[in-house]
């Protein structure tokens, strides 16, 4: 599906991540890797360090924690809020909506939407969309879309093929209106008859908890997993990528009217380094306009990835001037978004740790 | 599909000196989901085919792993 939208823009972006930063060199033992393994390991994907929330913190606190630092830094008003966009895959409860948990602890009025998406890799473009949407029927003043992922807590901490590419974060984006026309092109494609290449098979009503689904197996080698951690198909997952993502990247600059060389930043998701660089080399773009140490230094949180991209490379161009950005996300569902649009000068672009007072 | 460098690869991959035709992939030490995805991201870049998991989980020997990659080229 493509679409432009018109008269709309991204005005601030906040990135919260956990101060708890671990190390491969640190961890690799719980793993039962040999030294060998770890070093090849390391090697492959770049492994250094991720950031991980203690078990009493969740997505929504990370969030919270950004869109309180706005507020009180002056950035955002409350009575500016006209919706509340969270989107995650590590919710607090089933129900009520976590947007709602968000909306009371804030003390917000009741004209406010409060809208929960469950996305993971996609979920940064896809609540965009969702707020580019809210903004075009709407006489709202501004949205802040939610991205929170602490999917950390989703997998066993000796799993050595999730574990050291996770990481937990939450990020808060501030979309409002225009006068400037600032086009933005989306490209999103679905496609649920991969849907089992990504998933957590247990835990909700097809397969609801039991102490069965709990119990851990070995998958491969020293891998333990229980049915309510995340199951990813390695191979499946690398030639979706590989196979689906270049061309569409290609068809949303054909459809904006750009160039891989007008393109300043390819901003992507980061599964890993790996298959970034793999990306880079296939769509001959070159490693510097395209990120991929997002995983090295952070680890994979999910829908967080592409803001934490962006504060984290282009935070303080972005807070000055305009950069011609093409973003792509692709992962769970399976589903796959690029989008291309002028992003900045950002009244905020940056990374805090979360420090609750 | 030029054999001898595809065997050159697949040496680099499991990070060893030579590897015959004849040789059975899982007694290399290094041949683990790393190596596989490894092979599959070279089977992409220099090949321009995509193999599946289950593809590469039926193949003994490396000279079975050189058809597969030939046969999905044509």
């Amino acid at each position: 599906m493509k679409n432009i939208f018109k008269n709309k823009k991204i005005s601030a972006i906040i990135s919260v991540v956990p101060k708890e930063e671990y190390r491969f060199d640190d961890e690799y033992p719980l793993f039962k890797l040999t030294e060998d393994k770890a070093k090849r390991f390391k090697k492959m994907m770049s492994l250094d360090r991720h950031r991980i929330a203690p078990p009493e913190v969740c997505s929504s606190d990370l969030c919270l924690y950004g869109l309180q630092r706005l507020l009180n830094e002056g950035t955002l008003k409350k009575e500016e809020i006209g919706a509340l966009v969270f989107v995650s895959q590590t919710p607090d409860y089933f129900m009520p909506p976590t947007s709602n948990v968000i909306h009371g602890k804030l003390g917000l009025g009741h004209d406010v939407v409060c809208l929960d998406i469950n996305q993971g890799c996609t979920g940064f473009l896809l609540g965009l969309m969702q707020a580019f949407l809210l903004l075009e029927i709407s006489a709202l003043p501004k949205v802040v879309l939610l991205n929170g992922d602490t999917c950390s807590k989703q997998m066993d901490k000796c799993n050595r093929v999730s574990y050291p590419l996770t990481g937990d974060a939450g990020s808060v984006t501030v979309i409002e209106r225009c006068e400037a026309e600032n086009p933005i092109y989306m490209d999103l494609k679905n496609d649920g008859s991969r849907h089992k290449a990504i998933m957590v098979p247990a835990g909700a009503y097809r397969m609801p908890s039991t102490p069965e689904t709990l119990k851990l197996r070995e998958v491969d080698e020293g891998v333990l997993q229980n049915l309510e951690h995340i199951h990813m198909d390695g191979a499946a997952i690398f030639n979706f990528t590989m196979g689906d993502v270049p061309p569409q990247i290609d068809d949303t600059l054909a459809f904006s009217g750009d160039t891989k060389n007008s393109i300043e930043y390819f901003l992507l998701h980061q599964p890993n380094p790996f298959i970034l660089k793999q990306m880079a080399d296939k769509m001959k773009i070159p490693q510097e306009k395209l990120p991929n140490n997002i995983v090295s230094l952070f680890g994979n949180c999910s829908s967080v990835t592409i803001p934490l991209n962006i504060t984290f490379n282009c935070g303080e161009h972005l807070q000055r001037e305009s950069r011609r950005i093409c973003f792509s996300a692709f992962g769970v569902g399976l589903a796959w978004i690029s989008m291309v649009m002028n992003v900045g000068p950002l009244k905020v672009c940056k990374i805090v740790d979360y420090e609750p007072v | 599909m030029d054999k001898i460098k595809f065997y050159e690869q697949l040496a680099k991959i499991l990070d060893i000196e030579e590897v015959k035709p004849e040789d059975t992939l899982k007694d290399f030490e290094a041949w683990d989901s790393l190596a596989i995805l490894s092979v599959l991201a070279m089977a992409d870049s220099t090949y321009g085919v995509a193999i599946k998991a289950e593809e590469i989980r039926s193949v003994v020997t490396a000279a079975e792993l050189a058809n597969l990659v030939e046969a999905k080229k044509k």
